[in-house]
């Protein structure tokens, strides 16, 4: 009898060994961005998540995304993020550090812990992340000022709107901003003009700013933060020049109204894709970049290809 | 002896702690398992990494597999998370206690952790200070740390008594100038690089690399917040002004100066918290703490703290933070969508008042019939 069942018994254990062999391999990739109502931020979640499915398909991988970001940014919040993924079991983490300084201690014992880290957007550069991709944030700065030089002929008075004090990738901009406008001596900065990162708040910023400093005819807006409402720009198309970094949906009304000849767009969406795919080649495949620094380019969004840009947000953003 | 502690911390708290070992079980049961890499000290002290050689000569990592929640990491990770919200949250149960609120604990907390950081980094590897006795430097950052989050409790008891403004109004106008000082003296940077030494004691390991530094700490505020409230006169005094004021006052009982140093209190726990978030995280920005007030008074609250005054302990509060806590980190462990915490912290927040009102309704039902 048991001659008899030995066969079905070895074709039994042979098909669950083949089974499990055919069993996806199961990875888990922490996304720990600044702040969850950024849309910037969401729109990397989604190339995350879009970059786990197509490497997911490619490689016979089941890839889940574990988004944890702080409601807003809270440097330590991120750290905690961090540790409680490494215990969770997750394989890599991606993360974009609301301050450097207070994330490397965490990454750092990550990586010991055997769990590769990437960051996107604002780096970590003491860490021992294996990888960092987004803008040159000096270059950001300079490329915001050099646009709106052009626009502004050389010449008027302008503002750089600069969000959250305490992002040292921010810090970089207004350096690269103001160190371009030093290349103008027809151009004078009044100052720069911090805020808590929502639009309601940079929109009467702008609006304040304007109001007490009616001689500014230019705004350097190194994050697009007042360009998120309507309506935010309270001066007649032309009068201001404005040039302002990120092309969401909604900035790009501003773009079509005339508000703000120049739009530059980070690849936001990228950040999550590309340091999906950049952790699964060092996971899976154990290959490094060929770079610890992967920067990628800000894409000039005017009137001319304000559509074509525009029509990439329906595959950006969250469903 | 389980009497005499129950006194000694009004064991009020039986049911959060119910609630903890629930929730704990819950999360034993349905976390499931994690690989996670074997590590040995080194001879030289440091952990390594212990890898093994298959059948095929292959060197790997040794990983070991055990349960996502019940393990000796993640609950050293659990009490470490827990500790900064739950040490401001038993100086935030005294103000509470005695009728008052502190929105400003957050903006201490910033403004000590970046002045602490500023005298921590004069005395790091890159400061003007280096060659000083690194013990100097961790005596004088402690003390700046601790001693500016103290003098912030002393100004807002100071100014809710001399101004006898509501403390919501006082504490959310020095909520504002602190966190301002903080940006002006920081211009916005991230302060780190403190000496070695600081940083070793805050982040000292036991066994498998578990820093309990944080919990211990935190330990001992409570106990030391839970005799003041229950052993020592000035605590019932606080009882007393926040159960009625106006009596207390004919009682004699001096009510600005118990005021006073309730407000002190709370700024003296902030500041301990800031100190241990800076010797853990090593470094400290003007933005630190932010919105961190609403997560203290929601564990002063969770523990049982009536809003109205007159009731809450320290126990409780730190077992209000822990529950948050355990909610907050089992949402990853289980793997739930993150967007889901904020609804389900918030529904717990209010189904705990709601059942510790019950509670009250009970409690005193049951001493009106025996009365009658």
């Amino acid at each position: 009898m048991i001659k008899r069942l030995l066969p079905s018994l070895a074709a039994l254990a042979l098909l669950a060994v083949v089974g499990r062999a055919a069993e996806p391999r199961s990875l888990t990739i922490g996304l720990v961005a600044k702040s969850q109502g950024n849309p910037v931020f969401q729109a990397a979640r989604v190339g995350a998540q879009d970059a786990a499915k197509e490497l997911g398909a490619k490689y016979h991988l089941n890839i889940k995304i574990d988004w944890r970001t702080p409601n807003e940014e809270d440097a330590q919040k991120q750290a905690e993020a961090i540790e409680q993924l490494v215990l969770a079991g997750a394989d890599g983490i991606s993360v974009s550090c609301s301050d450097a300084n207070k994330l490397t201690d965490a990454i750092n014992s990550a990586v010991k812990n055997g769990v590769p880290v990437a960051t996107f957007d604002s780096d970590a550069p003491a860490s021992l992340r294996f990888v960092t991709y987004g803008v040159d944030d000096i270059e950001c700065g300079k490329q915001v000022m050099l646009e709106l030089a052009k626009i502004m002929d050389g010449k008027g008075v302008v503002a750089i709107l600069a969000g959250n004090q305490n992002a040292p990738n921010l810090q970089k901009r207004v350096a690269g901003v103001k160190e371009e406008a030093a290349k103008y001596p027809g151009i004078a900065i009044r100052d720069t003009y911090f805020h808590k990162e929502t639009p309601q708040d940079a929109a009467a910023k702008v609006e304040q700013v304007m109001q007490a400093n009616p001689e500014i005819t230019g705004w350097a807006m190194i994050g697009g933060w007042p360009l998120f409402t309507e309506n935010a720009l309270k001066w007649q198309p032309g009068t201001v020049k404005c040039v302002a970094v990120d092309a969401l949906p909604a900035q790009l009304a501003y773009i079509r109204s005339g508000h703000v000849p120049v739009l530059l767009a980070q690849q936001c969406y990228e950040w999550g894709h590309r340091t999906v795919e950049l952790l699964v080649d060092k996971i899976v495949f154990k290959k490094d970049p060929p770079a610890v620094k992967e920067i990628s380019a800000l894409i000039p969004v005017t009137k001319d290809n304000v559509d074509a840009f525009g029509k990439n947000w329906a595959k950006w953003l969250p469903k | 002896m389980l009497s005499r502690l129950r006194s000694a911390f009004r064991f009020q708290e039986s049911g959060l702690l119910l609630v903890i070992f629930a929730l704990g079980a819950l999360l034993t049961l349905f976390s499931g398992t994690v690989r996670t890499p074997v590590f040995a000290t080194a001879p030289d002290g440091s952990r390594e990494r212990v890898f093994m050689t298959n059948a095929a000569g292959e060197r790997l990592p040794a990983v070991a597999e055990r349960n996502k929640f019940l393990n000796a990491q993640n609950f050293a990770q659990l009490a470490k998370d827990t500790s900064f919200i739950a040490i401001m949250a038993v100086g935030m149960s005294l103000v509470i206690i005695s009728g008052g609120i502190d929105l400003s604990v957050g903006a201490i907390y910033a403004l000590a952790s970046v002045l602490g950081a500023i005298a921590l980094n004069h005395f790091g590897p890159d400061g003007p200070g280096a060659s000083t006795s690194p013990w100097i430097g961790v005596m004088l950052g402690t003390l700046t740390c601790v001693g500016i989050a103290t003098l912030c409790g002393l100004v807002n008891g100071s100014l809710i008594v001399a101004l006898r403004v509501h403390p919501f109004i006082i504490t959310l106008g020095t909520m504002a100038i602190l966190r301002g000082i903080a940006f002006v003296v920081t211009k916005g940077q991230s302060i780190g690089g403190f000496p070695p030494a600081f940083r070793e004691i805050v982040r000292f390991e036991v066994g498998n690399g578990l820093s309990l530094v944080p919990l211990a700490v935190m330990i001992i505020v409570t106990i030391a917040g839970g005799l003041y409230l229950a052993r020592l006169a000035a605590g019932r005094r606080v009882y007393a002004i926040g159960g009625n004021e106006l009596a207390s006052r004919f009682s004699g009982i001096r009510v600005e100066r118990v005021k006073l140093g309730v407000y002190l209190l709370s700024g003296f726990t902030a500041g301990i918290a800031a100190l241990l978030s800076l010797g853990y995280y090593g470094a400290a920005t003007s933005g630190d703490g932010q919105g961190y007030e609403l997560n203290v008074i929601a564990a002063a609250v969770v523990g049982g703290a009536s809003l109205t005054g007159g009731k809450g302990t320290a126990l409780g509060a730190v077992l209000g933070a822990l529950v948050i806590q355990m909610i907050s980190s089992g949402i990853i462990i289980l793997g739930i969508d993150q967007n889901y915490s904020q609804i389900i912290i918030g529904t717990v927040v209010i189904a705990a008042v709601v059942l510790d009102n019950f509670n009250t309704w009970l409690a005193r039902r049951r001493l009106t019939q025996r009365a009658t």
